[in-house]
């Protein structure tokens, strides 16, 4: 579904992403993670469209989007979470579902239905996202007043109304407890069961070694280790990524097994 | 009494160039071109009634989609720039148009005399609500009903998801473009209407004062159009009235025996707006941000060294 071929970004000097190939296949859930300054934000900025790369390049849906600007990849079906929320603070929650729904159509009536459209079936998916993320009480609060595990639902629920079958979400469990993460580890796995592909961006080792299919590790912009959980978690690179090279092994383990 | 008709008057086309601008910072932007478009409205519509002998009705329509034009035209370049750099390109091409209006001379004969704009000299004889007998009065109600005309369309779109759509830009470019909102449609779009406003604007202002130069559309009256919907507040169109009725009817009238002082007074009113009410005089209550907890960066740390927080 997505494939990054050998993509690069560098930063001056800096080689923030150098050169990784990147599967993510239709339907599974990907956990990417590493170290601080590993890479992965660059790397889902890259996917997104946020920057270009420097070398490499990105294929979406059989379709080569290196070159397109961010909305034109949204309109194509990826959609995205931040790791510093992002919300509309000054839209109510309601509108910012409203603005987030992507509109496939094109011409006359793609315009219409972007900027006019009043459609039924656009509100019914707005209903259900309020659902989803549990703010129906709050439709006409400011985003920007919500409590903050009440901003990260809404924001999952913005990317996910759009319909788009990939979903990049950028450490959704930063800053939240542990009864959070249990509630959105489900609504992760919710959004898989409904045909969603998920890249998930993740510090907290619970939550991406429970919920992921498949992991990827980075370090220093490349790619180190990449398999199911618990090959990855055995991996000795890894654990040396995590740890320092001269840390006991055994406590990698602990570390990486909690 | 002819004293209080006209400043309505003023009060109604400042108002249109004052949602002209509502409209631009609407998506985030500051633009000192308004000042430009309503220039281009005013010598525009001035021409095809005084030289080309149109209706007024067609003549302001025509000068309104003229300036919409330049405004998508020049809207393209110039919000691929944002902040600074765009006041400076807007202010720029307000100059610009100023400066094409001080050199243009281009007159017709009519069997009153030459009739067109005369350079430096400015453009006389815009006189057609003289010559069909319009009252102060009718002139007033004209340019009310094109003010409540523009005010309920926006009013409309605001609430259409046009405006939502602005209103999320104008928040956050980048989650914008992430949740799929083409960045350029959303601002040329906004920069196009607003220009056809302050076009309207412009076109009235030249028929109602029958003579226009150069030195009314300087960066003072762009100064003017964007202080407006600042001072009311983004939040509703009313504010944008109550703006122009305070400044032009209390600030500039009201206080006229304070002479030059005015001027110090409107920037200390736009001060001290900012200071005690940052979202306008009309913005809603104060409220205080309830979030619990900031997502801090620095909480990342230990979570990745021993797997849970």
């Amino acid at each position: 579904m997505l494939e990054l071929q050998n993509v690069a970004r560098h930063f001056g000097g800096i080689k923030a992403v150098d050169g990784i190939d990147l599967t993510v296949h239709q339907g599974e859930i990907l956990g990417l993670i590493g170290p601080n300054g590993s890479g992965k934000s660059t790397t889902v900025n890259l996917i997104a469209g946020l920057y270009k790369p420097t070398s490499g390049r990105v294929r979406f849906l059989q379709e080569d989007v290196t070159e397109l600007q961010p909305h034109e990849r949204a309109e194509r079906g990826m959609a995205r979470t931040f790791q510093n929320i992002r919300l509309f603070s000054q839209l109510s929650v309601w509108q910012n579902l409203w603005a987030a729904r992507v509109v496939r159509e094109s011409g006359w009536a793609g315009l219409r239905a972007r900027w006019f459209a009043s459609a039924a079936q656009g509100r019914e998916q707005a209903e259900q996202m309020l659902e989803f993320c549990g703010l129906q009480g709050k439709r006409d609060l400011l985003a920007g007043n919500l409590a903050f595990g009440e901003q990260r639902r809404l924001e999952l629920a913005r990317a996910a109304i759009s319909g788009a079958p990939l979903l990049l979400l950028d450490e959704p469990a930063a800053g939240m407890n542990a009864e959070e993460i249990d509630d959105l580890d489900q609504r992760i796995r919710t959004l898989r069961s409904q045909g969603r592909t998920i890249l998930l961006i993740e510090h907290h080792m619970e939550l991406v070694m429970g919920v992921s299919d498949r992991v990827v590790v980075l370090n220093f912009g490349r790619k180190i280790a990449e398999g199911l959980p618990h090959e990855v978690q055995q991996d000795p690179q890894v654990q040396a990524a995590y740890l320092g090279a001269d840390e006991d092994d055994e406590l990698a383990q602990t570390a990486l097994r909690a | 009494m002819d004293f209080y008709i006209g400043l309505m008057q003023v009060i109604g086309v400042h108002t249109l160039l004052g949602l002209s601008a509502w409209c631009v910072l609407h998506t985030g932007q500051v633009s000192l071109a308004q000042g430009g478009f309503f220039a281009i409205g005013a010598y525009g519509a001035g021409m095809l009634t005084a030289m080309a002998g149109w209706p007024l009705g067609g003549a302001l329509a025509a000068a309104a989609l003229l300036s919409g034009l330049v405004a998508v035209t020049v809207g393209f370049p110039a919000l691929r720039v944002k902040g600074l750099m765009l006041v400076v390109a807007t202010t720029a091409f307000a100059e610009i148009v100023r400066l094409v209006f001080f050199n243009l001379k281009w007159q017709v004969q009519t069997p009153q005399g030459p009739v067109g704009p005369d350079g430096g000299l400015g453009f006389g004889g815009i006189r057609y609500f003289p010559a069909h007998a319009w009252s102060g009065l009718e002139v007033l109600a004209l340019i009310w009903s094109l003010v409540a005309a523009v005010m309920l369309t926006l009013w409309w779109l605001d609430r259409s998801r046009v405006g939502t759509l602005w209103r999320a830009v104008g928040e956050d470019e980048v989650a914008a473009q992430s949740a799929g909102i083409n960045l350029t449609i959303a601002k040329v779009s906004a920069f196009g209407i607003g220009g056809v406003i302050a076009g309207l604007a412009g076109g009235l202002f030249s028929h109602n004062t029958t003579h226009i130069e150069h030195g009314n559309f300087t960066i003072l009256l762009a100064t003017f159009a964007i202080a407006y919907p600042i001072l009311g507040g983004l939040k509703s169109l009313a504010g944008t009235l109550v703006a122009v009725v305070f400044i032009q009817g209390l600030l500039i009238e009201g206080l006229r025996f304070l002479g030059d002082w005015r001027s110090l007074l409107f920037g200390a009113l736009i001060l001290a707006v900012m200071l005690v009410r940052p979202g306008g005089v009309l913005a809603a209550p104060l409220q205080w941000p309830t979030n619990r907890r900031k997502p801090a960066s620095g909480t990342a740390v230990p979570q990745e060294r021993t797997g849970h927080a």
